[in-house]
């Protein structure tokens, strides 16, 4: 456990006085880079006697890029949203006192002033379990994460017997972070008790599901807990090589990966003989070229074997697995909470989640919401206290419509059920999954039938081309979402796309096809009004299926700058400088670049 | 040895070994199409799929294991099976009428098991090549009437009436269809006319096909 | 680095020689291979396949089923226009056509013919809450910029800085 000292020297450094500046893949898109030189710079010029210190992200992204100032004697204060312009001000300040301007401190010292983090929103229906120390360390600093207290519970399980750490992992409950929630020990066991001289594990960080990136934001945040956590997992069934697998498009979280294996390796936590315990490991980190389905435990196998495609379960990749020796495969926020789990103990862990699923969840809120970001919660939490407590609801003059959960093989949950507490099993009745959580809010300017067209047309292309159903199946389905959003289906093509969306799920031979029909059950389930009105009435009533909706000029704002016709590829609005332009509709392929073209905001869609 | 049970029937069988063999040995049959037995066995065409203690898995390559107890017929399965088998259709172009593959096609062997009546008169058809009667210029309804009647006219020679009603999905054969009567430029009228003796109604599509074979010529 | 006036077929050599003729190393060799010529060249894969005594169809099985690996030369600039849940909920596709059409693509192209950028959709960046994103590499790997929150307008102004820094 972090003790007050050691807290300390993370918080203002051997200097006492850190600046930090988050630097992952998010914040550096929001312009963190530049916030970086510039505090150097200002740093540098002013002479002010302090560290800017890189750290992770905290996954609260509705402020990036932010910086934090600690002083010792003043509350470390997070100031979101900077600007590089008002960094030397905000540095001045902090440094004579005034810290009026922060968006939150850590602590409060004294009364008045800006709210402690426990007291914002965003912050006190948390519980940051793993992601403890994302935001507060360097990530590429080995010493800085045994500081917190890291490796020791790699030091705790070494001292166990293989067992013995199965053992705590099962009194602990824990389940799989990665989508179905199966118990983590049982996998583990399996593989133990397999008579095999190698044996592999996987830490899978391919992440593919759009709207989910707690994976990228723990590993590129606090890589050795992932690391700690593999390494102990690989005791525990008697491994001897471990493989993280990151997928391509997330460079920076396999560099930093990369890092701390490498640092891990030259102080003795890899290697032969780790801590004197005769226990030989060593990891390795596989790029993956991306593909979505590598997510699935047989295709992840196939993708480091260097084929391709997913393989009919059972044998299970626990006796059968990476050239066929036992493999155990998991998540990277799975073997984070093992590592904390050995760190902190098992009572830590078990105060938080349901009799059924204890701990803790990241979740990635995005979407139509006011403050975007990754919020740990325990398992169990109201949908509602995500969307609306932590992230802060809708957007202005929006209504929020329903939720989507577990990305293209989740399901979208209507606003009705935001009461719903979010476990495995419930989540599953209600035709969404838990996935890795990725929470996409949708609001009334959303149309659910081309959410769901959305989904299915990244399945489809996703889809390896395996198995019937999924190849040929997900093909019709899109081909029939496509009818509806262009108005050309029937009512019949409404039970055609439920049967024949319960019959892939069904009969697909992986978890990509068994799933990937979720997205338009759960809307036809619960949106079927909306599917009905596009036949129907051949309308879309939230004005997104392009081929439903007119545009037309509002003659009261318009003033005739030509900007729309000139756009126009087709020659569809006509009208002369200074006059209302009208747009022909025999003509107009309604592509809507008028409606961007327009600087007036006279264009609408009817 | 494990003992599962098939269908209620009980057989043992050596463990490890696919569900298939067990169903084979309680004498019972599940549609197969990608599974050639010590070959090929990757569970991609998903029409053997039955029912092993509720859960949906492929027989031919799903292990057996102590106890189960697998249902092989089912509404539900013949269902998945045969909506599987039409997914697997609508990427097929019939060309029955020039197939190598017409004596031993195991589609035309599952359809008639599954009992879905897609395929032309073509597919039982002996004559091929310049004895075929389209390739004569006789307008001759067989590649778009169901199958089923053995093609006992053609046999002899006479062109196809279409008595057994045309197939449903046009969207198989449309293409590869209008191709064949156009190279061998078949009169359309005169298909015209075949078809309007048993058809008293034609169906939109079909007419389109026709008249517009007609009008090309 | 870039070396566009290698023998494809002594990279292959060299590259299979650093990793051994292992058939499990396949996807690595082939990704090394694109880092040199920022793509898979025919001649280069049909070698892969005999150093490795793969058949050519299981190397481009693998080599057309991952994202990562392309066919066709690449332009200097690659902007990755981000096709996640959050960004097309946000307007991505509008995003995507303003900067194909201000780069001057049409008919599925995704090259300019002047060689020096190429549009593609992509699957998610993980950086979600600044959507729609756009994550713009070199081909040669050595330079990533992300850009957050765009609009159209922030698309065509891409396309330019883009071109410019690419004509440098």
């Amino acid at each position: 456990m972090l003790t007050q000292t050691s807290l300390n020297r993370i918080l203002y450094g051997s200097r006492g006085f850190r600046i930090r500046v988050p630097i992952s893949s998010c914040t550096l898109a929001a312009g963190a880079g530049e916030v970086y030189r510039k505090v150097i710079k200002v740093v540098e010029e002013h002479g002010v006697d302090a560290e800017v210190y890189r750290v992770g992200c905290t996954g609260l992204c509705f402020m990036d890029p932010w910086i934090e100032l600690a002083r010792e004697g003043l509350p470390p204060a997070i100031y979101g949203n900077v600007k590089t312009e008002q960094i030397e001000h905000i540095i001045k300040n902090y440094s004579e006192g005034d810290l009026s301007e922060a968006t939150a401190v850590r602590f409060k010292t004294g009364s008045g002033g800006p709210p402690a983090l426990e007291e914002v929103d965003f912050w006190r229906y948390q519980v940051r379990y793993v992601s403890r120390n994302c935001g507060l360390v360097d990530p590429e600093s080995i010493y800085d994460y045994i500081e917190t207290g890291g490796y020791l519970g790699l030091k705790k399980a070494l001292y166990m017997k293989q067992e013995e750490v199965i053992e705590v992992i099962k009194t602990s409950g824990l389940r799989g972070r990665g989508g179905a929630g199966f118990p983590t020990w049982l996998k583990w066991k399996i593989a133990y008790e397999q008579k095999n001289d190698v044996k592999y594990v996987i830490c899978n960080g391919d992440e593919g599901d759009p709207g989910a990136f707690m994976n990228r934001l723990l590993a590129e945040s606090d890589p050795h807990r992932v690391l700690e956590g593999l390494i102990i997992a690989g005791y525990a069934v008697g491994a001897t090589r471990g493989i993280i697998f990151v997928r391509a498009e997330k460079p920076l979280m396999a560099d930093r990966l990369e890092k701390a294996v490498e640092d891990a390796r030259k102080l003795g936590f890899l290697g032969k003989n780790i801590l004197s315990s005769n226990f030989n490991f060593d990891v390795e980190v596989y790029r993956s070229a991306g593909a979505f389905v590598c997510g699935e435990e047989t295709a992840l196998i196939a993708a480091i074997e260097g084929r391709s495609r997913p393989r009919q379960r059972p044998p299970y990749p626990a006796t059968h697995g990476l050239w066929g020796r036992p493999t155990v495969i998991n998540n990277v926020e799975t073997l984070a909470h093992v590592a904390t789990i050995f760190q902190t103990g098992v009572e830590e862990f078990v105060k938080h989640g349901t009799e059924k699923s204890r701990g803790t969840k990241m979740f990635c809120v995005t979407g139509a919401v006011k403050r975007t970001g990754v919020y740990e919660v325990p398992i169990g939490t109201k949908i509602k206290t995500l969307v609306f407590d932590l992230a802060g609801g809708s957007i202005e003059g929006r209504k929020v419509k329903a939720v989507q959960i577990g990305g293209p093989s989740g399901g979208c949950i209507p606003a009705e059920l935001m009461d719903l507490e979010m476990d495995y099993e419930s989540l599953q009745s209600y035709g969404a999954i838990m996935g890795s959580g990725g929470l996409v809010v949708i609001d009334d300017s959303n149309c659910m039938v081309d959410v769901a067209k959305f989904f299915t047309s990244f399945t489809l292309a996703e889809s390896c081309g395996k198995c019937l159903p999924c190849r040929v199946g997900m093909r019709h389905l899109s081909d029939l979402l496509e009818r509806l959003t262009s108005g050309e289906a029937s009512l019949e093509d409404i039970e055609v796309a439920q049967e024949l969306g319960e019959s892939i799920a069904r009969s697909s031979l992986c978890a990509l096809g068994g799933t990937a029909p979720n997205p338009i059950l759960s809307t036809l389930r619960y949106f079927k009004d909306e599917y009905v009105e596009h036949v129907v009435n051949r309308r879309c009533p939230a004005k997104v299926c392009a081929k439903l909706v007119k545009y037309s000029v509002d003659p009261a704002l318009c003033r005739g700058c030509t900007q729309c016709a000139r756009v126009c590829q087709v020659g569809a609005i006509s009208g002369s400088p200074g006059e209302v332009h009208r747009i022909n509709y025999d003509i107009c392929i309604k592509c809507g670049q008028c409606l961007i073209a327009c600087p007036f905001g006279a264009i609408k869609k009817v | 040895m494990v003992k599962v049970y098939v269908n209620g029937v009980e057989v043992e069988v050596p463990p490890g070994v696919p569900i298939i063999e067990a169903v084979e040995k309680a004498g019972y049959r599940v549609p197969v199409l990608c599974y050639l037995n010590d070959f090929f066995s990757e569970a991609t065409c998903r029409l053997c799929v039955v029912l092993v203690n509720g859960r949906v898995v492929p027989a031919c390559k799903f292990p057996v294991s102590d106890g189960a107890k697998i249902v092989t017929e089912s509404r539900e399965l013949d269902t998945y099976r045969r909506m599987n088998f039409q997914l697997l259709l609508s990427t097929h172009r019939i060309k029955c009428w020039s197939c190598l593959r017409k004596t031993s096609c195991s589609l035309l062997d599952l359809s008639k098991q599954l009992n879905l009546g897609e395929f032309p008169v073509c597919s039982e058809c002996p004559l091929t090549g310049d004895d075929c009667l389209v390739a004569k210029g006789e307008p001759c309804l067989g590649p778009l009437t169901a199958a089923g009647c053995s093609a006992e006219c053609t046999r002899n020679g006479v062109p196809c009436l279409g008595c057994r009603g045309y197939i449903e999905d046009p969207e198989l054969w449309r293409d590869s269809m209008r191709d064949l009567y156009e190279k061998h430029g078949v009169d359309g009228e005169k298909l015209e006319a075949a078809a309007k003796f048993f058809w008293s109604f034609l169906p939109g599509e079909l007419k389109k096909i026709i008249s517009e074979v007609s009008r090309d010529k | 680095m870039y070396r566009g006036r290698l023998n494809p077929r002594e990279v292959v050599g060299e590259v299979v020689s650093k990793y051994g003729c292992d058939r499990g190393r396949l996807v690595q060799i082939l990704q090394e291979i694109q880092k040199t010529f920022r793509y898979l060249p025919r001649e280069s894969l049909e070698e892969v396949s005999e150093k490795l005594g793969v058949s050519l169809s299981e190397v481009l099985n693998v080599a057309t089923f991952y994202h990562q690996f392309r066919l066709e030369p690449v332009g200097r600039y690659i902007i990755y226009v981000c096709f996640g849940t959050a960004c097309y909920l946000r307007g991505a596709s509008e995003v995507y056509e303003a900067i194909r059409r201000s780069a001057g693509l049409s008919n599925g192209r995704s090259t300019t013919e002047d060689g020096l950028l190429t549009v593609e959709k992509a699957r998610c960046f993980g950086c979600c809450s600044l959507a729609p994103v756009a994550m713009v590499l070199s081909s040669d790997g050595s330079e990533r910029y992300v850009h957050g929150k765009l609009t159209p307008q922030a698309g065509r102004r891409l396309v330019f800085n883009y071109r410019s820094k690419a004509r440098e």
